[in-house]
């Protein structure tokens, strides 16, 4: 049975380049622990009772996803504001996806669906580090690369976030915690901003932001995102291109494509 | 803190949209066709969309309570967060900037 599901979900893994992608991802690994653990706490302390902060790192699987939406469910927003503000955290994602879907175009759609769904932000820059440049893409070789890196990855995450959530449980509320959830959000930003016009979208989103606050429902959020983005994709357009955004290879492409470097973590410096 | 999260029917429902959100960006590209490609204006619209979403949470977050401007020289969070942020920049590492984030708050809200 269990032989039958992996077959079906797994694609062939070649073991040497399994071992060899788990190694890769021992360092970051530490990194996404402590990253795990400051999420749980943060579950908790922005109030979630333990078994649905258990529920949701187990169903959602999406760290900065689960904090952002944190203050929007404890102000009662609704569903809709909430799934697309994650939406909007996630949609980095989709430029992976975009980036690397040509390793895995061949295989059965149950595959390729369960590789992506492991396609976080570390695994991502991981894997693109060592074959973003290679001619052939898709083989067992990649593929057990990807998926030692993977697997490493989502135990130490899940593992994390669980003594996180049963961490958190253990601190009195007015220790204030909550500001974990906010700390660890800005720790996801910064990396995120080193450019000027990501500079400019992000003032815009924030300062737009706060001054919708009292717009009903949270619709102020989406707006403010729209207008950040927007002016980020101007100033882009406007501002001379620098060095860094004509030279090609690995590094730069991990940096063009704004890969969420885990906190601690720098990729490819 | 709403009743809506201690209801396990709202936020069950609440966590499958979420997990949908996860599935379908990661997805994405993956379960598309070939032929569709990224536009490179559109790439670049969806580099900038999480920056811009986190600063839009995190801004009112900090900077707001109960829908009044909270800035000022008494705003514990505010002072926490700049250092926090100043220390991360400069070291990159996470859970220092958290200790030291938490460390100044609390310092702040017992003696301030």
């Amino acid at each position: 049975m269990l032989r039958t599901i992996r077959a079906e979900l797994i694609p062939p893994l070649d073991p040497v380049a399994f071992r060899e992608g788990a190694r890769n991802m021992g360092p970051p690994a530490l990194a996404i622990g402590a990253w795990g653990v400051a999420t749980g706490v943060a579950l908790v302390a922005g109030g979630l009772t333990i078994p649905l902060a258990l529920v949701m790192t187990f169903s959602v699987f999406a760290g900065s996803a689960q904090l952002a939406v944190l203050p929007l469910l404890a102000a009662g927003a609704p569903l809709p504001v909430v799934w697309v503000t994650a939406a909007l955290v996630n949609l980095r994602f989709v430029i992976f996806a975009a980036a690397s879907r040509s390793f895995f175009a061949g295989l059965p759609w149950k595959q390729r669906l369960f590789s992506s769904y492991l396609n976080g932000d570390v695994g991502f820059a991981l894997f693109m580090q060592r074959y973003g440049d290679a001619t052939e893409r898709g083989n067992p070789e990649q593929w057990g690369f990807f998926y030692g890196g993977a697997s490493l990855n989502w135990v130490s995450w899940q593992a994390s976030s669980v003594l996180g959530i049963l961490l958190g449980g253990l601190a009195p509320t007015e220790w204030g915690l909550g500001l974990a959830a906010v700390l660890a959000l800005v720790a996801v930003l910064i990396p995120m901003v080193v450019r000027l016009p990501a500079v400019l979208g992000v003032v815009v989103a924030g300062s737009l932001a706060v001054a919708t606050v009292r717009v009903p429902l949270r619709l102020g959020l989406l707006m403010s995102v729209l207008a950040g983005v927007t002016v980020a994709v101007i100033a882009e357009t406007k501002l001379p291109v620098r060095e860094a955004t004509r030279t090609r290879g690995r590094i730069s492409f991990l940096r063009r494509t704004g890969v969420v470097v885990p906190p601690g973590e720098e990729i490819g410096s | 803190m709403s009743e809506s999260m201690r209801s396990w029917s709202h936020m069950l429902l609440a966590f499958a949209g979420l997990g949908m959100t996860t599935v379908l960006t990661r997805g994405s590209f993956f379960m598309l066709p070939a032929s569709l490609r990224l536009p490179p204006l559109v790439e670049r619209a969806l580099r900038y969309a999480p920056a811009c979403a986190l600063a839009a949470i995190v801004a009112p977050d900090v900077l707001t309570a109960d829908g009044h401007l909270t800035i000022g020289w008494h705003s514990n969070e505010l002072w926490a967060v700049l250092l926090a942020a100043a220390v991360f920049a400069k070291t990159r590492n996470m859970l220092l900037m958290m200790a030291v984030g938490m460390t100044l708050f609390t310092v702040l809200r017992l003696y301030t």
